[in-house]
This record gives structure tokens, C-alpha cells and sequence, in this order.
């Protein structure tokens, strides 16, 4: 499903968060998004996402196209255990409703637990799991419905470097199954190493940079090249982000 | 030099035109939730399992909280009206005034308190933090959406049950009344049931049946709304139940003039 972002504006409180903001994710593609803290990404990902509404601008989807988000801070149901966390789209969801029995929709959580690499904790609420396995809870909830629009914010954030393999690995093959766009905020190269075809950058609500993750890395761009090397020098500034 | 933005008048009047202001948007919010859960009920599209789970929450939660309340203030006020009334010679009719009393006005008044405090401030403060947690969000990228999981259920569970928590509160309420009176004036109970039987009206108590249904879905869809409309932290949480409570005061005072205007007066 290709995802098309066009000319996209959000203001908050008379200040444009994101301004002109254009791409596109064919289907099969990873979309990286990397900036600083503050540069707009997670409102880029709500505003496709259809939680924000933009300003300007417009997001253009196929009409069968299904938007999953994996979100920074998991958001999880904190009333609901793990397994009916996972499991709340296919029992709450009008298309779904009815569609699975109990025993189906048991067998298709424990599956996508083991894809992120937990098992046997369906029984736990959110608030007795630590922080990387929310988000991986977060994340096994998201795909629970084979979207083919795939929104990641952060997914390796937090969590150890092998896990953040696990995911990144999962992220790609996922794609691959599913055919489908995904983007993916990250502050890791790593994750934009492995999971990752092209990138763009934000700073202050403009893309300042677009191409692939070896131009990212050829430091041919001031911006990339500031990002890659972590250096405090260089046309960006945090304190003005 | 004269600045028009220092002068008390003009900061008094930034203040008001706040709050102003913010009566209107959370009018707004509540109207506009309320079309909504209209445009759930109408399609008859209700999520029974909620409804059932939040049903257990409204009855069994508020029932120990509106039974000491309304039971206290019944006992209170047999105790200062039964011996008047035995001095005037009129202690026959004890009874009667504690049900008219109690069915018009005061059981469903003092429940739909107890509910404001007990389900009401519940039902804002859980989800505002759904709200500010994103976890509402969540649920519409999910596709389900909020207000038919989350607000819907308590309408219909506050609606239906509220009824519920005034019979029995209202029933213990009399049978508190009869027991001071029988103690404190030496009235029989016999006496009491007699004269009670006289104040008891099939209609005060489908009006009254009818006006706590309403008190039971204003005091959700308000505690809904207002959590609802949070976004923030852990501060507006708490602003949000505070509003909830508040709204729910005054929606119970509102609805109560309403109802006494159409059919008692
Ligand atoms: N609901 C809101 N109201 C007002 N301003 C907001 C709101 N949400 C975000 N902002 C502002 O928009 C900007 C971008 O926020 P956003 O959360 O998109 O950043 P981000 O790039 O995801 O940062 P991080 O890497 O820290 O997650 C910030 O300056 C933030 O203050
Ligand atoms: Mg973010």
C-alpha cells in the first residue's frame, strides 16, 4: 500500500511543528525518520495515523489500507492483561467481532508474543512489565491485524541491543510478509541500519535531508553528517530545535 | 502611563471571559459526546459485555456509601420530626411525610451524591489518565472506537441502574425512619407502616424511578466527557474529575428543578 505524504503543515500554538512536509512509501519499503527531540516526528506519525489532523496538506492512502502504530510510549491498556491487550482488536473491532473463537484468538496472541520474543505472560497487566516489554507488547498489539500500513515510533528505544536485533529483524521480515509501508522514528543506527531503505530527516518542521541510509552515512549532507556523528557543531542547534 | 493590560478591570475581565469560556467548551464536549452515545443507542449498537462490567461497577460500588448516606439522613430527620410531631398530636403521620419526603426528593438527591462520589469521580479520573496516556489514542488507530467502548457502556449502565441504587437506598432509608421514630417518639412500627402506606404514591415513584435513570446517565456522560476532554498530565486529571464532580452537582440540582417544574407543580 503505498502511503503518500503531501505538503503537510501542523501548527500548535502559532508554531508550525511541521511545515511542507512531502514523501512517499511505496509498498515493500521502510521509510526511516530520524531529527531531534522535538523536531515533530511522533506528531508526523499521529497526523497519518489520524489521531492529529494536519493544518495542510494531505495524506493520501489506498481506501483498503490498514494504519497500525506502534506507539513511543506503548499505550498500552493499563485495565486490560497482556493477552487481552493483544487480543482487543480482534474482540472489539466491528469487522472482527465474532470472527475468531476463543481458542483461535489465544493461539494468534501467544504467536505474536513469541514474535517479539515474550512468552507466557498473557496473564500479566501492563503495569508489572518492564518498559522494553511494554513496548514489545505495544508492538505485537499493533500488528495484530496484518496492517499494511506500519507506523513505528521508537521501537528500539529503550530496550537492550539484542532485543533491538529481534525487533529490527522482525520489523523487515514483517514488511516483507505483509507487503506493506512502513515508517519507522528511531534515534539508532542500528535500527536504521538494519530495518531501514531510505531516510529522511526533520529540524525545525523541515525535511532537511531525503536519500538512502548510505548517503546518510556518506556524510555528504552537513545535517546527516552532524546526526551521524553525534557532534554538537554543525548548521544544526539543539537549543533553537 | 496609562497600560490598559494592568488595569483590575481588564485582568477581572480576561478571568471571567475564562472561565465563560471554558463553561461553554465543556458544554460543548458534553453535548457532543452525547450525540454521539444518541447515534449508538439509536443504531441499538451496545457492547454488552461493558455494559455488564460497568453495570456491577455502578450498583455494587455506590450501594454502601447512598445506604449510609440516605439511611443517616432519614434517621436524622425522623429523629427531629417524629417527637414534634407525637407532641402535636400528629405523630400518626411520621410515616407519611418520611415517604414523601424520601421518595420525592431526598433518596434520589443523596444517592445521585454518593454516586457523583463514588462512580462519577471513578469514571472521570479513569479516563482522563486514558486520555493523557494515550491510551485512547490507541484505541482509535485500533479502530474501536472510544466513545462506543468506553462511554456508551456507562450511559446504559448509569441509566439503568441508578433506579436500582435509589430503591434500595430508599427502602432502607424508610426503614431507618420507622425504627428512629419507634425509638425516639414511641411510635409503633405498626402506626408507622399504616401512615407510611398513605405517603406512598405509585406515581412519586415512577417519577422519582424516571428522574434517578436520568441522574445516573447525566452523572456518567458528564464523568465521561470531562475525562474525555483531558490532555496533559497527571494535574489535569485531577482538573478533570474536580469538573466532573462539580458538572454532576450541578446537572443533579438541574434536572431535579426540571423534573419537580414538569410534574409537581
Ligand atoms: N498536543 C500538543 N500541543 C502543543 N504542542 C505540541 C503537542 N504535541 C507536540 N507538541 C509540540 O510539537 C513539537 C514536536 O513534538 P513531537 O512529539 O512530535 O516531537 P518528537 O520529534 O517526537 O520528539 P521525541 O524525539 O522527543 O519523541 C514539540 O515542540 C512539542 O512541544
Ligand atoms: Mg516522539
Amino acid at each position: 500500500m503505498t502511503l503518500e505524504v503531501k505538503n503537510l503543515v501542523k501548527i500548535f500554538d502559532g508554531k508550525k511543528v511541521l511545515d511542507n512536509i512531502s514523501f512517499r512509501v511505496e509498498s515493500g519499503y521502510t521509510l526511516g525518520v530520524i531529527g531531534f527531540s522535538g523536531s515533530g516526528k511522533s506528531t508526523l506519525l499521529k497526523i497519518i495515523s489520524g489521531i492529529l489532523y494536519e493544518d495542510e496538506g494531505e495524506i493520501i492512502t489506498p481506501k483498503d489500507s490498514e494504519i497500525a502504530m506502534a506507539f513511543q510510549y506503548s499505550a498500552l491498556f493499563d485495565f486490560l492483561n497482556v493477552h487481552d491487550n493483544i487480543a482487543f482488536p480482534l474482540v472489539e473491532r466491528k469487522d472482527y467481532r465474532k470472527k475468531y473463537s476463543k481458542e483461535q484468538i489465544s493461539k494468534i496472541v501467544s504467536e505474536k508474543l513469541k514474535m517479539v520474543g515474550l512468552e507466557g505472560i498473557e496473564e500479566k497487566y501492563p503495569s508489572e512489565l518492564s518498559g522494553g516489554m511494554q513496548k514489545r507488547v505495544g508492538f505485537a498489539r499493533a500488528i495484530v491485524t496484518n496492517p499494511n500500513i506500519i507506523l513505528y515510533d521508537e521501537p528500539t528505544a529503550g530496550l537492550d541491543p539484542v532485543t533491538s536485533t529481534m525487533i529490527e529483524d522482525y520489523i523487515v521480515r514483517l514488511k516483507n510478509e505483509l507487503n506493506a509501508s512502513c515508517v519507522v522514528v528511531t534515534h539508532q543506527l542500528s535500527t536504521i541500519k538494519r530495518a531501514v531503505d531510505y531516510v529522511i530527516m526533520l529540524y525545525q518542521g523541515r525535511i532537511v535531508f531525503t536519500g538512502s541510509v548510505n548517503e546518510l552515512l556518506s556524510g555528504r549532507n552537513e545535517y546527516a553528517k552532524q546526526f551521524v556523528n553525534a557532534s554538537i557543531h554543525g548548521p544544526m542547534n539543539i537549543a533553537t530545535s | 502611563m496609562f497600560e490598559l493590560k494592568k488595569t483590575l478591570t481588564y485582568q477581572g475581565y480576561i478571568l471571567l471571559w475564562g472561565q465563560i469560556r471554558d463553561f461553554l467548551i465543556t458544554l460543548g464536549n458534553i453535548g457532543c459526546d452525547f450525540s454521539r452515545v444518541l447515534k449508538y443507542l439509536l443504531s441499538l449498537r451496545v457492547n454488552i459485555k461493558e455494559t455488564i462490567e460497568q453495570s456491577k461497577r455502578f450498583a455494587y460500588d455506590s450501594l454502601p456509601i447512598s445506604l449510609t448516606i440516605v439511611g443517616m439522613t432519614s434517621a436524622i430527620i425522623a429523629m427531629q420530626l417524629a417527637p414534634e410531631l407525637a407532641r402535636q398530636g400528629g405523630g400518626d403521620y411520621t410515616g407519611t411525610l418520611s415517604a414523601l419526603v424520601m421518595i420525592r426528593e431526598l433518596a434520589p438527591v443523596m444517592s445521585g451524591f454518593a454516586i457523583i462520589s463514588m462512580v462519577g469521580s471513578s469514571f472521570a479520573s479513569e479516563v482522563a489518565s486514558m486520555s493523557v496516556t494515550e491510551q485512547i489514542n490507541a484505541m482509535r488507530v485500533l479502530k474501536v472506537d472510544p466513545v462506543e467502548y468506553l462511554i456508551v457502556p456507562r450511559f446504559v449502565a448509569g441509566g439503568l441502574f441508578m433506579p436500582v441504587v435509589f430503591i434500595v437506598s430508599a427502602t432502607f432509608g424508610l426503614i431507618c425512619a420507622g425504627l428512629v421514630s419507634n425509638w425516639c417518639a414511641d411510635l409503633s412500627l405498626l402506626n408507622y407502616i399504616t401512615s407510611l402506606w398513605h405517603g406512598l404514591y405509585i406515581r412519586d415513584i415512577f417519577i422519582a424511578l424516571l428522574k434517578t435513570s436520568f441522574f445516573g446517565a447525566t452523572i456518567a456522560l458528564i464523568s465521561c466527557s470531562c475525562g474525555y476532554a483531558a490532555r496533559g498530565g497527571a494535574k489535569e486529571v485531577g482538573l478533570a474529575t474536580t469538573k466532573a464532580v462539580v458538572w454532576s452537582f450541578l446537572a443533579i440540582a438541574f434536572w431535579d428543578f426540571v423534573f419537580a417544574s414538569i410534574f409537581y407543580l
